[in-house]
């Protein structure tokens, strides 16, 4: 027990750092550094609440004493209990895997979610290996899941969504964390625990875990600065804190998860970016077929060489003037060096070149609607900025496209220059990941895809989650289509943009929100490019719940507090959840089951959840937002635990 | 055999005389004559030459070379009437490997022995000899240029008395190859081929032809030997200087650890294509190259040059070793906009200025330090551009701090160059996020003073021209570092706060990293690569550019210098020559035919090269040091090599 404190210290200062978000709900805050040195010995409560104190001072104070109170309680509680499903779990491990999404509804309800957790948690340790693709593989294709259930169990109000195999926090670190707070594409957010070591690529395989999407290679963190109108990806290879830690503390500049294929188009069509010869301009989409081979070396001869090569560009782009609304047409060509110009008069021989920009200090973005902000010529703006730079400023360079297939490849050049061959293997990570999780999505499509394919048809047209660039997305799509996915995955990851957007709704249903502080509205600068259609309209109504809404603990979870209240409308969106993962995700049989015995929260038993298919993973798709962010901690937390007891024992 | 008599003396066999001269190529050699049949073999020609001679000496190198048809007599079991040797033929019976000048990517020449006789030797015994030159498939010989005007003499390093051992990989001994190691001349040749040169004489650099246009670049390219013929088929005669180069831009594989030769070569080579402007690139560029030259750095730093014991220990606090490290002085700071005058002090103020991790406070008097600063900056992620003028006793730092609202400029201005060494290393730091704790601050002050030093003793001063040999053995010359049209654009001191400025993002590089990043940045260069000729297209009335890089054709206008079209070799199906007609014809996919006749250089050179590189794509899948030669020879040889 002696070891095991030290854990149960961390967490119980991460937990802390939870309350602190639920209570302030912004989109980012900096958690106070846990403290740093644990006493080793003991388990002292009273670190945790000098760090409370400390950093909390948004909190009041008597929520807090409450909340902490419950806490201490709890948390010891259940590690009574993680004792107990530690032995229980060893019997039944199928079952109780599919239901470990417990429903941590917060810290009110922590004693109750704190069971939960505790078996489902012990069962992963035990069946599953850490990384979590690999547990899938484990079990047993479960049955599609009886689509009724989930939709009882969603009108129960409980909000709860599975949760996910083992997070990476890993617990002895004791630096830097932030809570961020990652907006979905379905609108949901996802709150993570991420660490000053962790780059985007460790980020985003924390969010696959969560969220069980199908790990394709488009997946990003994004990064959005409504005040600036101007957004971007995150680098695989990026800090995400450092990234961070840039944005002011007021700031409105939020971090998404979705997708974009302008990510890596590069290498899934160098010759859109490498053999764009003249001539081929004004062809639409001269999307000039190539065989993967001649793809292949032509990355290679591209990316593996002594020296990257960055593709020729250049042509004639609008340049706002500094301070002023008015854009300046000039003939830009990009360099590995820079970005450069021909002045008045002169040829574009290298020597009579006069450099505009460097590239090591200044990131790139996507500029969004600058048409109506600053007058510009179209709205295919990219924008080159000091990444500290927060406000408008004449240090703020903005270029102004002609289209947005010209647009991408400026933007992909000037990365490329930027990045070199981190790119390139930034891609082959990502591959590999992709790789991975398209295995045992393989293994569940077939179930998972009849079902799903309604939902898809609905929804996909109509709604395009990834608003941001609505012009870029449309393009770049239909650009990249083909190649290297295979057809199965492509055909899933599209419709699942639309799929996700419904799992929103359900949070909304959990009124008790109220009590806490209203979460700022979650929209994205998406909504500039395309209608956000109201995503609960398209749900069917639940289906009865089958199972029994008895169940469901009359509490509603804390966790709810994340759902944006713009959604409230009262969501049916139980169909969905079983249509989601389905058609959305890889993994498409959706074990709704194992969500709904969660929500239940309190009562779970291990009793009940022997129903439920093992699906676990398939609920990925469920972004059901708000909570799932506690729940992982808190599964976290608790396989922590478990591992510690395991090993004493 | 041949030559029985009867006893009246007339020969009864049908031998005749066949005369040889000894040595060669002299006309006026000793030549011995001898009685041979048609069906003599040349093995026993050579012995009676030899016995006819009757002198004392090593002739197992000798060869008979047949004048009129340029060709050796090398098959000893062939007969003269095989090979059609009647009694005019004219015959030099000469040693095979004769000395030549080569002279070496970095400009040096070197004499060694060259096989005369077997076309590929010269490049394939490369590796052997200087032990590091692995991939010799990529380099290849170029006739001397025509002597316009006459070159200063050169240093020729001599390796004709080296004696290698035959066949196994060269022995290391005290870090060179054993050969190298026998003598201090051998030495010294060693290390000419490994290390970087020193700057060249600005003055020389003005005076050596540089290209003025595309057509000037094709010249180089029309002097390409042809490298499945021997050097004396191709009329090179003992002793003529021969230039060594890397012919073709793919390099291979480049290890710095394994061939630091190669590596050094190709640096000199690129950086001379930069000086004399064979490729342009944009002044940011140039600076970027001119630093990178620089012998500065801690790896770079020589013996000299560097004030070893710079006292370091002032800004380290000095009670304990856990404390972070903080500067603190009086400096003066101008705020906002540049400064008024270059030298004057006009607009600067004087501030009790605090410098503790990354965080530069600043107040107006030292008293007034513990209380709230008049502006506090946190310098990570912030631009350190160093401004300085040694002679003029200038050492100012500015800095372009982000913040939230924008860049916010701020110069420091330093008294002496230690103060300036000692912040400036502390800004850099700060603004990579590290503090003065790191251990890299003592070596990043060091590397800025060495920089000064160089500076001092340089062009840095009055020089408006460029100075002669005396002045830039002394110090760094920054005019010797650029091409000569940045020359002529700055003056010496506007050059080196440029250089010093990109210098300070090298600084920290080693000798190697700093020669293997100056190659990278030449490679990405747009016009990288690029080996030019003039051509007529089929149908068109005008000469054109034919552009060969290592994967692509480009057909460039002449007179603009645009690309007109490009053509990709993986598209490529075949390519004839019609060696008549001078013609190269190829058919790319999609049954695209592009047919052009070499104008600026034979088509053979064009031929050559495009099946170089098609040969030096193969490298890849056959991963290893074996080359197919015969595979090379079939794709660059021309139809005598068949």
């Amino acid at each position: 027990m002696g070891e095991s404190s030290d854990d149960i210290d961390q967490m119980f200062s991460t937990l802390l750092g939870e309350m602190d978000l639920l209570t302030q709900s912004l989109g980012v805050d900096t958690l106070p550094p846990p403290d740093p040195k644990p006493p080793r010995a003991e388990f002292n409560y009273s670190v945790g609440f000098k760090d409370l104190n400390e950093s909390l001072n948004a909190l009041e104070d008597q929520d807090l004493d409450a909340l902490m109170a419950d806490l201490v309680a709890d948390i010891s509680e259940a590690e009574q209990r993680t004792i107990q499903a530690q032995k229980e779990s060893s019997q039944n491990q199928h079952h109780s895997a599919s239901t470990e999404a417990s429903n941590f509804s917060g810290a009110a309800s922590l004693g109750y979610g704190a069971n939960v957790t505790a078996t489902s948690v012990s069962q992963y340790v035990d069946d599953l290996p850490p990384p979590p693709a690999d547990p899938v593989l484990d079990l047993p294709l479960p049955p599609p899941p009886p689509p009724p259930e989930p939709l009882s169990q969603v009108t129960g109000g409980a909000t709860s969504r599975a949760s996910l195999t083992g997070s990476k926090l890993s617990f002895p670190w004791s630096g830097l964390q932030l809570v961020v707070k990652v907006h979905m594409d379905d609108n949901s957010t996802k709150s993570l625990m991420v660490d000053e070591r962790q780059l985007a690529r460790d980020v985003l395989d924390n969010l696959f875990e969560k969220t069980h999407c199908d790990c394709n290679v488009d997946w990003c963190l994004y990064e959005i600065y409504p005040e600036l109108q101007i957004e971007r990806f995150f680098e695989d290879h990026e800090n995400v804190v450092e990234v961070l830690s840039d944005w002011t503390r007021d700031t409105e500049n939020k971090v998404l998860f979705l997708e974009k294929e302008e990510k890596y188009a590069v290498f899934k069509n160098p010759q859109n970016f490498y053999l764009n010869n003249k001539g081929k301009k004004e062809g639409k989409e001269t999307n000039e077929k190539m065989n993967a081979k001649n793809k292949e070396s032509l990355l290679e001869e591209s990316f593996c060489g002594t020296s990257v090569i960055v593709p020729e560009l250049e042509g004639a782009l609008y340049l706002k003037e500094d301070g002023k609304k008015s854009w300046k047409r000039r003939y830009f060509l990009l360099r590995a060096s820079g970005i450069y110009y021909v002045p008045k008069g002169k040829t574009k021989t290298s020597r009579d070149l006069a450099c505009f920009i460097q590239f090591e200090n200044v990131n790139i973005y996507y500029g969004i609607q600058c048409k109506m902000k600053y007058k510009a010529p179209t709205d295919y703006c990219f924008v080159l900025k000091h990444p500290q730079i927060q406000k408008e400023s004449q240090y703020i360079k903005y270029l102004c496209c002609d289209d947005a297939r010209t647009l991408n490849q400026w933007v992909m050049g000037i990365r490329i220059a930027k990045y070199g061959k981190t790119l390139y293997d930034n891609y082959q990570r990502a591959m590999a990941r992709a790789g991975l999780a398209s295995r045992w999505t393989s293994l569940g499509t077939v179930n998972a895809v009849t079902p799903a394919q309604p939902c898809t048809g609905l929804k996909t047209g109509a709604t395009q989650p990834n608003g941001q660039i609505p012009q870029a997305v449309h393009a770049a799509s239909a650009v990249l289509e083909e190649a290297q996915r295979q057809a199965e995955t492509a055909k899933e990851k599209r419709p699942a943009p639309g799929n996700h957007r419904e799992p929103a709704a359900p949070r909304a249903h959990p009124a008790p929100r109220a009590s806490l502080p209203p979460p700022p509205p979650v929209r994205r600068s998406s909504d500039t490019g395309g209608s956000p259609a109201p995503p609960d309209d398209f749900l069917p109504p639940p289906p009865p719940p089958p199972l029994g809404d008895a169940e469901l603990p009359p509490p509603p979870p804390p966790e709810l507090a994340d759902s944006p209240p713009d959604f409230v409308p009262p969501p049916p969106p139980p169909p969905v959840l079983a249509g989601d993962p389905g058609s959305a995700l890889p993994p498409p049989p959706p074990p709704p089951p194992s969500l709904r015995p969660e929500c239940a929260g309190p009562s779970p038993t291990v009793a009940k959840r022997p129903p439920m298919p093992p699906k676990r993973h398939d609920n990925p798709g469920l972004p059901a937002g708000g909570g799932s962010g506690e729940q992982d901690f808190m599964s976290d937390l608790m396989k922590a635990l478990q591992k510690k007891r395991g090993n004493m024992s | 055999m041949a030559g029985m008599k009867t006893a009246s003396g007339d020969y009864i066999d049908s031998s005749w005389e066949l005369r040889v001269f000894v040595g060669e190529e002299d006309p006026e050699a000793e030549s011995v004559t001898l009685r041979v049949t048609g069906e003599s073999h040349i093995g026993g020609v050579l012995l009676k030459i030899v016995e006819e001679i009757n002198r004392k000496q090593d002739w197992s190198d000798h060869a008979i070379w047949w004048e009129q048809k340029r060709q050796w007599l090398l098959q000893t079991h062939w007969t003269l009437d095989k090979y059609g040797i009647l009694a005019d033929a004219r015959l030099f019976f000469g040693p095979q490997h004769r000395p030549v000048i080569l002279r070496l990517p970095n400009r040096r020449a070197l004499r060694l022995h060259a096989s005369f006789s077997n076309p590929r030797t010269v490049i394939l015994s490369l590796p052997q000899l200087f032990s590091g030159i692995r991939h010799p498939e990529e380099l290849s010989l170029l006739r001397k240029k025509k002597k316009k005007e006459k070159e200063p003499e050169e240093e020729v390093y001599d390796l004709t008395q080296v004696v290698l051992a035959g066949g196994v990989a060269p022995v290391l001994f005290r870090g060179m190859p054993a050969h190298f190691s026998d003598s201090a001349q051998t030495e010294a040749c060693y290390h000419m081929l490994s290390r970087p040169q020193p700057p060249p004489d600005p003055l020389l650099l003005q005076h050596l032809p540089r290209p003025s246009s595309l057509v000037d670049k094709t010249q180089l390219h029309s002097r390409w030997l042809d490298s499945s013929r021997c050097l004396m088929q191709q009329g090179v005669k003992a002793g003529d200087m021969l230039w060594l180069r890397f012919k073709y831009y793919s390099f291979f594989d480049l290890d710095p650890k394994t061939d630091p030769v190669r590596l050094t070569q190709l640096y000199e080579q690129a950086r001379w294509d930069l000086l004399l402007e064979e490729i342009d690139c944009t002044e940011e560029e140039m600076m970027v190259f001119a630093a990178l030259q620089v012998p500065g750095g801690p790896g770079r730093l020589g013996v000299a040059g560097v004030r070893a014991s710079i006292p370091l220990t002032p800004l380290l606090p000095q009670d304990s070793l856990t404390a972070i490290p903080e500067l603190k002085d009086h400096l003066r700071i101008f705020r906002d906009g540049s400064p008024a005058g270059e030298l004057t002090l006009k607009g600067y103020r004087q501030y009790w200025v605090l410098f503790k991790e990354t965080t530069l406070s600043y107040y107006k008097s030292q008293d007034e330090a513990p209380g709230d600063p008049i502006q506090q900056l946190n310098l990570k992620g912030c631009e350190v551009v160093p401004d300085v003028n040694v002679s003029g006793q200038k050492f100012c730092i500015k800095l372009l701090v982000p913040s939230p609202e924008g860049m916010s400029e701020l110069y420091l201005r330093c008294q002496d160059e230690q103060q300036y060494a000692r912040w400036m290393a502390g800004c850099r730091l700060a603004s990579k996020g590290r503090t003065m704790a790191d251990s890299s601050y003592a070596s990043e002050v060091q590397a800025i003073l060495a920089f000064l030093s160089l500076q001092r003793t340089g062009g840095g001063g009055s020089g408006n021209h460029p100075q002669g040999p005396d002045a830039s053995a002394e110090g760094l010359n920054p005019y010797g570092l650029v091409a000569p049209r940045f020359q002529r654009k700055f003056k010496a001191k506007q050059l080196t706060p440029r250089i010093l400025e990109a210098h300070q993002n090298v600084a920290q590089l080693s000798l190697t990293e700093a020669q293997l990043r100056f190659i990278q940045a030449w490679q990405s260069l747009p016009d990288f690569g690029i080996s030019y000729f003039m051509v007529r297209f089929k149908g068109s009335r005008k000469d054109e550019i034919l552009g060969i890089a290592n994967n692509r054709l480009i057909r460039i206008d002449l007179a603009v210098g645009d690309v007109v079209k490009t053509w990709r070799f993986s598209n490529m199906r075949q390519w004839n020559v019609n060696w008549d007609i001078r013609q190269v014809a190829i058919e790319f996919d999609e049954h695209i035919n592009v047919a052009f006749s070499c104008v600026s250089a034979s088509c053979r050179i064009v031929h050559e090269y495009i099946g170089g590189y098609i040969f030096l794509s193969t490298r890849e899948r056959a991963r290893g040091e074996e080359l197919d030669e015969d595979l090379f020879l079939q794709l660059t040889g021309g139809h005598e090599a068949f």
